[in-house]
């Protein structure tokens, strides 16, 4: 900037300003006449526009070397791109004409391997993944050798929401009866209903509804086998024993008085036992 | 630069959803807007990016446009100085002129212009030569403060004249005299400790 206030004016009557003002068109070339001879004359005395002038054509001199620089070839295709959503059919030619036909399928399967799989697939090569990935197929197939999987049962797996019901049920009997049969659990099962069966009070009904809960069970063989013969063929202690004869020539052993001596073929002893079949 | 009645023509065509007039206006005019982006901001990505905003912009107010106001170009290069400014604001690159002593920035490994400019006492060749002279200047525009830097990009770089670049910069032309000179000193100050023989 020139120093107004030091050379605001040079004897040729052009002050510092108005030189600056005429500094563009001078270097436009614009400036001619009486105008260019008093703007040369100021800066042939002024100290500070002197150098002002010289800076300025320089600079102006180094933009002038600037030459334009080449847009991207898809600066034009992506502003009418962005601009009205679609290309022109002549620039759609001139993308489409080198390219091969894309069908949507390879764009559905470029997307998903560009996108998805392939870090996938970069970390599936490594060894170490691989190496992972064996052993857990060899861990899964051991396992489902050990539990009874077979690959040719899955053939005949029924997915019918009726037959998936039957095979759950199946399966929960299955492990049920598998619990059950367990020694410890029978064992425990049985002391649990042991204590209980101490600890209950005695009920005096118990007994009397014992024989109708027997005889309501009298069909059921498979609980108590034993107990169906005796009930035939055993005496039971509620039976009624009866001895209707005298017995031997000593009758004074039990009555002496209903010995009859006309009689002697009777035997010398006689019982006869009454049974009374339930 | 531009027959006021085909632009005109162009522009109601486009507005009256004429696809292939929209493409001529942008087959036309990208170029010098990218340039001036470019030499604005300094970078092709960002320049390639604010091209795009320029024309989106200029597509949704093309209706606004007024011939009569105005040429066509002068419209086109308003609006992108005005994005220019904003993007400016938004990056808060607010940077004055440096000295050629002064670090270019944090992300420039704090050394200075002068060091970055080449040195030309003994150029391998030409061209590379002259590929390094233009970035060594586009460097130094860079440095150049945003009034300064618009007023020498329009004048230097997209020869307009200085009533329309006033109307771009909503200036008076003595301030636009005023911002190229200054503009074109500073430039030549920057450059001139590697290029003393061009002063």
């Amino acid at each position: 900037m020139p120093d107004h206030t030091k050379n605001d004016q040079t004897s040729n009557g052009m002050r510092c300003n108005e030189f600056e003002l005429l500094l563009t068109e001078a270097i436009d070339g614009v400036l001619t006449g009486i105008g260019l001879d008093r703007f040369q004359a100021h800066a042939r005395v002024c100290r500070t526009c002197a150098p002002l002038l010289a800076e300025a054509e320089a600079g102006r001199n180094w933009l002038k070397g600037l030459t334009e620089v080449e847009p991207p070839a898809s600066l034009v295709t992506n502003i009418l791109a962005s601009t009205t959503g679609v290309d022109t059919q002549r620039l759609q030619a001139t993308v489409r004409s080198p390219q091969p036909r894309i069908s949507w399928w390879e764009h559905v399967q470029a997307a998903l391997f560009g996108s998805v799989l392939e870090p996938v697939w970069e970390t599936v090569r490594q060894p170490r993944f691989a190496m992972s990935f064996g052993m857990a197929f060899f861990a899964l197939s051991v396992g489902l050798t050990v539990a009874g999987v077979k690959p040719a049962d899955l053939r005949e797996v029924s997915l019918r929401p009726a037959a998936i019901r039957h095979t759950y049920y199946n399966t929960q009997a299955r492990v049920v009866r598998y619990y059950e049969n367990i020694r410890i659990v029978y064992e425990v099962q049985a002391r649990l209903r042991e204590v209980k069966r101490n600890l209950a009070p005695a009920e005096p009904g118990l007994k009397q509804t014992r024989p109708a809960k027997q005889k309501d069970d009298k069909n059921d063989t498979t609980q108590q086998p034993e107990q169906k013969q005796e009930r035939n063929y055993s005496q039971i202690d509620d039976h009624l024993i009866l001895a209707s004869a005298p017995l031997g020539p000593s009758p004074s052993v039990f009555d002496g008085s209903n010995h009859d001596p006309s009689n002697p073929d009777l035997p010398v002893v006689s019982v006869t036992t009454y049974r009374r079949f339930v | 630069m531009e027959d006021v009645q085909v632009v005109a023509m162009l522009v109601r065509r486009c507005i009256a959803g004429d696809s292939a007039a929209w493409e001529e206006i942008v087959q036309t005019y990208s170029r010098r807007i990218y340039n001036i982006c470019y030499r604005f901001a300094g970078s092709g990505d960002d320049a390639q990016d604010l091209t795009q905003e320029v024309f989106i912009k200029m597509y949704r107010t093309l209706p606004s446009y007024d011939h009569t106001k105005g040429a066509f170009v002068t419209w086109v290069t308003t609006i992108t100085r005005n994005l220019l400014v904003d993007h400016f604001r938004k990056g808060k690159q607010d940077r004055m002129t440096d000295s050629m002593d002064t670090a270019a920035s944090e992300h420039e490994d704090a050394q200075p212009l002068s060091e970055q400019i080449p040195d030309q006492s003994a150029p391998p060749d030409a061209h590379v030569r002259s590929r390094e002279v233009s970035e060594s200047v586009h460097a130094a525009l860079a440095k150049l403060s945003p009034e300064l830097r618009e007023a020498v990009i329009l004048r230097d770089l997209q020869d307009m004249d200085y009533r329309e670049i006033a109307a771009v910069l909503k200036v008076p032309e003595g301030t636009v005299k005023s911002r190229i000179n200054r503009g074109r000193a500073e430039l030549a100050r920057l450059l001139q400790r590697t290029y003393r023989q061009v002063m």
